[in-house]
């Protein structure tokens, strides 16, 4: 069982900058202990305004780390992103089941299926069990969005790139699954924007794949 | 003898939770009262899940406030964790206690009638310290197994309020049942806020069933409600058990699937059907209820016409229907698409329609039928009261039936009141 850490206070430990929207928030680990596809819901001390983030970092890693996409409208992902080392955060958690079953689910295919920063709880997974059988689709806009991309095995890995042709496949990851063959006992975990998910959903469905084999985290 | 009378809103493990208070008083001396005038504690149980919820609870509490002139007034539950700062500087209110230590009102109030200062958040919380309830009190009694929730469904502010999971070591459950039966009750049933998410040392909420179906007394079981993705496959088996009662309040929120991804349901419309299925397979007669939620941020006219279409598909007898509450600190609170009262209304008015209509044929679906009811009442004209396996009510000739007892009984007929009630006569004696 997790160890549970409520409304403690962690510290800054660096703000890393991948594009002009996303960064990796990195905070003191303050001992919690967490599964890969838990998420985290953090703030400024003592705000009533705070935010779920999926936990980026593995779960062998020294620190926590989060994957904050920047919002036009958002309050908590900009005063986040000007966080200063040593400055504390206010984090509850870890929540959530979303990749509770994958570690038992061998010898059946991993999908990790993600759209933007949906892909926050396939790296922990990655990072945390390295030597898994999975395939990582990500569908983002450009391939400056494939966050981190060097930290995953690039033969498990496809950039869906829907305005460049620079990923591995040029197109919406939903084009991806519909022209991919798939392995129908594998299991498939989405992460991303309800209408991604939505969509990918009927694909698989579509294809054959049961509910019970599809697995879903919805960003907004 | 000092006076104590009780409110109580919201959900079935909060009016579990006020039993075994009433039975703590009562076991320590204090006289239980009805009505609640003028009485020496007044203990209201508070609910916070939606608006109405809060403006229910804050009429309930200046009710008491008024009628107890002088009294102590302790007010828990939910809104309790939920505002608590605001009623603590409510000087009327003596008490703020929270659900952790609710179960220790009775010590913080001998404290506080012997002169003592106790601040109840110097109690001990424990959310399972409950006494058994008293038999006095109804013919069936819930056996909490497990508290607050971990799902974070984007519209609810339970998690907030009851807290993280939590389950009640097995080895308590089964003493707990063993002696609310030794106390005489005939039915119980398994509650909590989130049952299918019950583990404890491995064990899951169907071993929490097995273990009390072993038991050897004449009795039945109930689950009070159920999320689709809390249990296993073979979950429907356990209902082949003659003590496992046919009935599951199944909780579907919406019929179309992007509004169950909005508010991160982990189960599809599909999946939630085939239960439904896998069930009915077995057992055909099958009653099912649900909870479902109208007007949820962007719900259009087509994702509420999915959900009526599953609620007359699923023949739910029971819709509990919620015009979605915002509530602070959720998700859906940010959401765009927030839509006007009216609206959820008119929509909620579909789905009661509906339910009604599927109850009344379901009810006419058992004429002929025989129910094994268990007596709650018997009224002045001898017609005894209670409620069969399928949990439909049921009224018949009692002859000398006394309560809390089992009676097999034939139905022919549905009295067309509001609401409804099935209609029998013994068919044969009970010796139970």
């Amino acid at each position: 069982m997790n160890v549970q850490v409520e409304n403690s206070l962690f510290v800054t430990e660096k703000v890393r900058i991948l594009t002009p929207s996303a960064y990796v928030l990195r905070f003191s680990r303050n001992d919690m202990e967490f599964s890969p596809g838990q998420h985290l819901v953090l703030g400024l001390p003592g705000s009533d305004e705070l935010r779920e983030y999926s936990i980026y970092s593995g779960a062998g890693d020294p620190y926590l780390e989060v994957l904050i996409k920047e919002v036009d409208e958002g309050m908590v992902s900009r005063q986040l992103r000007y966080l200063r080392p040593g400055g504390k955060i206010e984090v509850k958690g870890p929540h959530g089941f979303f990749m509770g079953n994958a570690t038992s689910s061998k010898p059946h295919r991993l999908y990790f299926i993600a759209s933007g920063t949906g892909i926050a709880p396939f790296h922990s997974f990655v990072k945390s069990h390295p030597g898994s059988d999975y395939q990582l689709i990500h569908g983002i806009r450009t391939i400056d969005e494939a966050y981190d991309a060097a930290d995953y095995d690039q033969e498990r890995l496809v950039t869906c790139t829907s305005r460049d042709n620079r990923g591995s496949f040029e197109g919406r990851l939903t084009d991806y699954l519909r022209e991919t063959e798939i392995d129908p006992e594998g299991m498939f975990y989405l992460c991303g924007n309800s209408q991604m998910i939505y969509d990918a959903m009927e694909i698989l469905l579509q294809q054959g794949i049961p509910d019970r084999q599809l697995f879903t985290e919805v960003y907004f | 003898m000092k006076t104590v009378s009780f409110k109580t809103l919201g959900c079935r493990l909060n009016q579990y939770e006020t039993d075994a208070l009433v039975t703590q008083f009562h076991q320590a001396g204090y006289q239980v009262v009805e009505g609640g005038k003028g009485t020496d504690i007044a203990v209201i149980n508070t609910c916070t899940v939606t608006n109405q919820s809060d403006h229910k609870s804050r009429t309930t509490i200046n009710h008491a406030i008024r009628n107890n002139p002088g009294g102590l007034v302790v007010v828990t539950g939910c809104m309790a964790n939920n505002h608590k700062e605001r009623l603590e500087a409510n000087e009327k209110i003596t008490y703020v206690v929270d659900n952790e230590r609710k179960s220790q009102i009775v010590t913080l109030v001998d404290a506080h009638l012997k002169g003592e200062v106790v601040h109840p958040e110097n109690l001990s919380g424990d959310v399972f310290g409950f006494e058994t309830v008293d038999k006095s009190l109804h013919t069936r009694t819930s056996i909490k197994v497990q508290d607050g929730c971990d799902n974070f469904c984007t519209y609810c502010i339970v998690p907030s309020v009851r807290g993280r999971a939590v389950s009640r070591p097995l080895k308590q459950i089964t003493e707990n049942v063993r002696k609310v039966l030794e106390n005489g009750f005939k039915e119980i049933v398994i509650t909590g806020v989130n049952i299918g998410r019950y583990a404890y040392q491995g064990f899951t909420i169907e071993d929490v069933i097995e273990e009390i179906l072993e038991l050897p007394e004449d009795f039945r079981v109930r689950i009070s409600s159920l999320e689709p993705d809390g249990f296993g496959p073979d979950f429907h088996r356990l209902f082949q058990h003659p003590k496992m009662a046919p009935h599951l309040h199944l909780c579907l929120q919406s019929g179309s699937d992007p509004i169950l991804l909005k508010m991160r349901r982990m189960y599809t419309v599909r999946s939630f059907m085939e239960i439904i299925e896998t069930f009915r397979k077995q057992m055909p007669d099958f009653n099912f209820t649900t909870d479902v939620i109208v007007g949820f941020p962007g719900e259009s006219e087509e994702d509420f016409r999915q959900t009526v279409s599953i609620v007359e598909e699923a023949r739910f007898t029971h819709v509990h229907t919620f015009r979605y509450s915002r509530r602070k600190g959720t998700r859906a609170d940010r959401m765009e698409g927030q839509l006007p009262e009216k609206l959820k209304t008119e929509r909620g008015e579909v789905i009661r329609r509906i339910s009604e209509n599927n109850r009344m044929a379901y009810m006419k679906s058992m004429l002929g039928e025989s129910q094994r009811v268990l007596i709650e009442k018997v009224d002045r004209d001898g017609e005894a009261h209670g409620y069969g396996e399928h949990y439909l009510p049921v009224v018949f000739e009692s002859g000398s039936m006394i309560t809390n007892r089992f009676q097999e009984v034939g139905l022919h007929d549905v009295i067309e009141s509001d609401p409804p009630v099935l209609k029998g006569s013994v068919i044969r004696q009970d010796r139970s």
